[in-house]
């Protein structure tokens, strides 16, 4: 009687025991990545080290990725859409200088985690996802963790003009063309990121700035400087 | 006594084995088209060459156990044959069920895709394997009369070819292998025997009804979720309007509320974006159903800077060459030219354009000014004295975001300098051509495009070729103009004032100061300038210098997409890491996996067999040098002279398919003939001399006879092609028969060796082939194919050095 008592005991134990090992090693795998993949590289932004710290990635990541939430590289989640690399999430989201009381809209949810990085920083983020099925797993996870981040299933051609103006704009579902009503809702002095590259491969950031009076300029930012040759020593 | 008498108890043989073979090539054949559909052409190119190594696996079986396959091949064969079909019919289906659906973009990042991509493997190996074992086990049991054997294979194989291309371009693919399997299953009942009839006729039956079902369904096939069309599929409200098989191609047409068409747009312009449908070919985008509408008096392409020469002065002669996109033809009307003439090498979509979607297109491919021509660019330029147009335009490079050098390996004879010579040609005195890129980084297509247009520029006599070239950057594309006569100063002012008023940057103006190049866009590795204006100024440093392959393309290595130069992969692997830098330049990665990967398993296959054979004394070297060297050699041939007739004729799928079968049924008939010739030593050399002369004419004359004649009427140049593939490729024909009649009587247990060795061999020439094209260039891959037809003139020629017979103790020795 006792043996079974303590082992009716034991198996919960054990599975809360597991679970906290579990997440304390998610909890060390997500600091080794802040340390290494983005502090390393020279992302300085505390607000953003701190979210990136905060928001557990492996939740955004399909089941079979889970166990390759923290490398340093994109994973696939399905439809064609990827989890961007950790670097490149927290390079976007510096470079869009996310402050408190900020509201951000981002084209294409995807995983959710770009939001969820954002929702960590910013008063508002607003999201959209085209592709149902993405929008509504990203919704699901998002709502449970956040109660800032606003999650829409649409064309995010339209934007979001009800919320407009926005700070800043993520455009992670980038196209061959930057919607007009994506610029109309930036902000004067506002910033829109847009990563440029192939399903698994950043190639560049492209910067869009709107000036005081409209103007619209262009920056692209390279996440990996391309040294053209090598000579022999 | 005819060539083919004496054998009337073989005849029902004969006839199966070309009917096997026709099924084995256009299996083949479907296979490199389904796989391009569901993947990309490269990826497609991985898998078969791993199944076609069913050939050599096929040689070792038999020369492991020659006897005993031998003893039953009288059941064996039908069933083997059988069996290939059966598996012709459901492998493709089998690879599309999840558990064994890959993707190969996914095999950088899961490493668990290897082991599917393994399981694919299996799955396409097997048809192969069973159908060239039956094959084998003919040619080997019947070396003596091997002439007529393998007239039938090849005969058979070129007809196949032929079937194929009747399929394709007119039932759905993935109905293509549920036909093709039965003719393999006919072969085999055609030589139905009693032993084994049970087991052989249940196979039939699971044959026949699995191609009934399959035939049936009406499911489309699902590609991989990072090709464009799965892509605009998940869009909202995404339909598929029109669908037709082709044999460019299967094309679709996707309708989507979603699907926009407005290529790196001004960040100014603030109406509305067109919805488009897109159009896809094998579910890559080929481009747009555009809308021409005479009343408009805009289109969407004058706000980016693809309408940079049309802004410049009016354009009235219009040449637009492998304009597949049919935005830019609408554009072109929209400044009411005189003509238009438009080269679409798919006619398909020509048709489709000028029925299914006419009134949809504004009846646009019905234009009375406009003339359009179904055959390649460079043909064209080629067969046409010339025009005076004012302005060439040529398909836009690159895809947003980057291809992941998805096209390095497709020929772009529109791309070469030769071809940019000829286009200069065709211009008047104020022409100009145009191209436009999408931006990519580290920085290539645009590089090399510069690269092209200057040397094209000096080619010409220009002196200053910056006089003559004006380059437009917006925050995605670059436009590039080259002018015949120096850019006027009105146009360089109606530039400046184009430029400024879409946000967009000269890049390169004769007058252009340094500050005005990132107004609106600044470029964030500003050395993209300083390589601008080395290639310029004509420093050829460089291209030796630069990590990737900026040297222009040339007819001899016409990949203008491929950039990855080898021997900086190392560093590349530094930059990017090994994960990211498969993306970067995919497809030649693809084709060098494949040659490592063709070449480790056919030296298993080539050299398991030496396990029995060491038993043997006699030598092995000269089966070796002589059934590889063929291998090499016959493959090699075949790949030139595809490349250089899809140049002549202008028509690839035509081109390609009167190659192979005009090579094949020439083959077919010099083995025929070799059957009525003694096999000795002499004449296997003398006819290796015959075809290694015939090679060094191609070597030193292909070129100019094409090039002399490229302009000539079709029916001679049919002609022409009848003889200069026919006459080599009937020598060529005799010689794998000769080999292995000597071989029969020299050792008949190194037979089956030959046959793997040549099959196994067969296989790696393909992608080292295209390796060596690549780097080194087509004349380099004709040399050789010289050099392996000596090897094998040469084995002979000294036979008793390579074929040693062990000595035999004789009493004089004593």
């Amino acid at each position: 009687m006792s043996k079974q008592l303590l082992f009716s005991l034991m198996f919960p134990i054990l599975l809360i025991l597991s679970i906290d090992v579990y997440a304390d090693d998610q909890e060390r795998a997500r600091n080794s990545m802040v340390r290494q993949q983005i502090q390393a590289r020279g992302i300085g932004h505390q607000a953003t080290l701190d979210a990136m710290r905060n928001v557990p990635r492996h939740l955004y990541v399909p089941f079979p990725q889970r166990r390759n939430a923290y490398d340093d590289r994109p994973l696939p989640i399905g439809y064609g859409q990827t989890i961007s690399q950790p670097y490149i999430v927290a390079f976007m989201t510096e470079i869009v200088d996310p402050k408190p009381d900020d509201k951000m809209l981002e084209i294409g949810t995807g995983s959710g985690y770009q939001a969820a990085v954002l929702a960590e920083i910013i008063e508002e983020v607003y999201t959209i996802e085209i592709i149902r099925p993405l929008g509504e797993q990203a919704k699901r996870i998002l709502d449970v963790q956040y109660d800032n981040v606003y999650v829409k299933i649409a064309d995010g051609y339209h934007g979001w003009a009800e919320h407009a103006p926005f700070d800043a704009i993520v455009v992670t579902a980038a196209a061959e063309y930057i919607p007009p009503p994506l610029v109309e809702q930036l902000k004067e002095g506002g910033r829109m990121i847009i990563p440029v590259g192939s399903p698994f491969q950043v190639q560049q950031l492209m910067l869009v700035e709107k000036g005081k009076d409209g103007e619209i300029s262009t920056r692209s930012l390279m996440p990996v400087r391309f040294v053209p040759f090598e000579r022999e020593r | 006594m005819g060539l083919i008498s004496g054998h009337k108890g073989n005849i029902r043989q004969i006839f199966s084995l070309g009917l096997h073979s026709a099924a084995i090539i256009a299996f083949q054949l479907a296979l490199m088209q389904l796989i391009s559909i569901v993947q990309w052409h490269h990826f497609a190119y991985m898998i078969i060459s791993v199944a076609m190594l069913g050939f050599g696996a096929s040689g070792t079986l038999l020369a492991l156990a020659r006897e005993r396959l031998i003893r039953s091949s009288s059941w064996l064969v039908p069933i083997l044959m059988t069996i290939s079909g059966f598996f012709m019919i459901v492998s493709f289906e089998i690879t599309r069920l999840d558990f064994f659906s890959f993707d190969v973009f996914l095999l950088f990042v899961d490493r668990s895709q290897f082991l599917i991509l393994a399981a694919n493997y299996l799955i396409y190996f097997v048809p192969f394997f069973s159908g060239a074992l039956a094959i084998g086990i003919l040619f080997i049991k019947h070396s003596r009369q091997i002439g007529t054997y393998y007239f039938s294979n090849l005969l058979g194989s070129g007809i196949g070819g032929l079937f194929f291309l009747l399929l394709f371009g007119n039932i759905m693919p993935q109905h293509v292998p549920a036909v093709i399997g039965l003719l393999s299953v006919v072969a085999g009942l055609i030589s139905l025997v009693k032993r084994k009839a049970l087991l052989h006729l249940a196979i039939v039956l699971l044959a026949v009804v699995s191609s009934f079902l399959l035939m049936r369904t009406q499911d489309r096939i699902s590609v991989s979720q990072y090709k464009s069309l799965a892509r605009a599929l998940n869009l909202p409200d995404a339909e598929i309007m029109h669908r037709q098989p082709s044999i460019h191609g299967l094309i679709e047409v996707v309708s989507s509320p979603a699907l926009r068409f407005a290529p790196a747009l001004s960040l100014n312009f603030t109406g509305e974006v067109p919805v488009k449908k897109n159009v896809f070919v094998n579910a890559d985008f080929f481009g747009v159903v555009p809308h021409f509408d005479v009343k408009a008096d805009s289109h969407i392409l004058d706000h980016t800077t693809q309408a940079l020469p049309w802004i410049m002065q009016g354009r009235n002669k219009v040449l637009m060459l492998n304009a597949g996109e049919g935005a830019p033809l609408a554009h072109a009307f929209a400044y009411n030219p005189e003509r238009v003439d438009v080269v679409i090498p798919n006619s398909s979509f020509v048709e489709m354009m000028q029925q299914e979607f006419a009134e949809e297109s504004g009846n646009l491919f019905l234009h009375e000014e406009l003339q359009i021509y179904a055959i390649e660019a460079r043909n064209f330029l080629a067969s046409k004295p010339p025009q005076g147009y004012d302005i060439i335009v040529l398909p836009q490079q690159g895809t947003f975001g980057g291809a992941a050098g998805i096209n390095a390996l497709r020929e772009s004879y529109e791309m070469t300098l030769e071809s940019f010579d000829l286009m200069w040609n065709h211009l008047d005195q104020d022409g100009v051509i145009t191209i436009t890129t999408w931006i990519d980084y580290p920085s290539r297509a645009s590089l090399k495009i510069l690269a092209t247009l200057v040397q094209t520029a000096k080619n010409k006599g220009v002196a200053d070729p910056s006089a003559h070239i004006a380059a437009l950057r917006s925050w995605g594309n670059v436009t590039f103009v080259l002018k015949k006569s120096p850019l006027s100063p009105e146009e360089i002012k109606n530039i400046r004032g184009f430029a400024s008023s879409k946000f967009f940057d000269p890049l390169l103006l004769p007058d252009l100061q340094k500050e005005e190049r990132q107004q609106f866009n600044v470029v964030g590795d500003q050395s993209f300038f300083q390589y601008i204006d080395q290639i310029m100024t004509g420093d050829e440093e460089i291209f030796s210098d630069y990590g990737f392959v900026i040297r222009p393309a040339t007819d001899d290595k016409p990949y203008f997409s491929q950039f990855l130069r080898l021997s900086q992969l190392r560093h590349l692997n530094e930059i990017f890491g090994g994960d990211q830098l498969p993306f970067l330049e995919l497809g030649y990665l693809i084709v060098v996996i494949t040659l490592v990967q063709s070449t480790l398993l056919a030296l298993i296959f080539i050299i398991l067999p030496l396990l029995r054979l060491r038993k043997s004394q006699k030598g092995k070297t000269g089966t070796l040098l002589y059934f590889g060297a063929l291998g090499i050699g016959y493959m090699f041939v075949e790949i030139i002279l595809i490349q250089r007739f899809v140049l002549y004729f202008g028509h690839p799928v035509f081109s390609i398919a009167a190659v192979i079968s005009t090579m094949l049924i020439a083959s077919g008939m010099g083995s025929l003939t070799s059957g009525k010739l003694p096999a000795t030593a002499k004449t296997t050399a003398f006819f290796g001399l015959i075809v290694t002369l015939f090679l060094t004419g191609y070597l030193l004359l292909l070129t100019p006879v094409m090039q002399g004649t490229i302009a000539s009427p079709v029916s001679l140049k049919i002609l022409i092609s009848l003889l200069l593939i026919g006459i080599p490729s009937f020598f060529k024909g005799m010689m794998f028969p000769l080999g292995i009649r000597y071989l029969s009587d020299y050792d008949v247990s190194q037979v089956p060796w030959a046959w793997g060795i040549n099959g196994s061999v067969s296989v790696i020439s393909t992608s080292l082939a295209m390796l060596i094209a690549v780097e080194a260039g087509f004349m380099v891959v004709m040399g050789i194919a010289v050099v392996c037809y000596s090897i094998a003139f040469l084995t002979f020629l000294f036979h008793n050095l390579f074929f040693r017979k062990p000595h035999v103790m004789t009493g004089l020795d004593l």
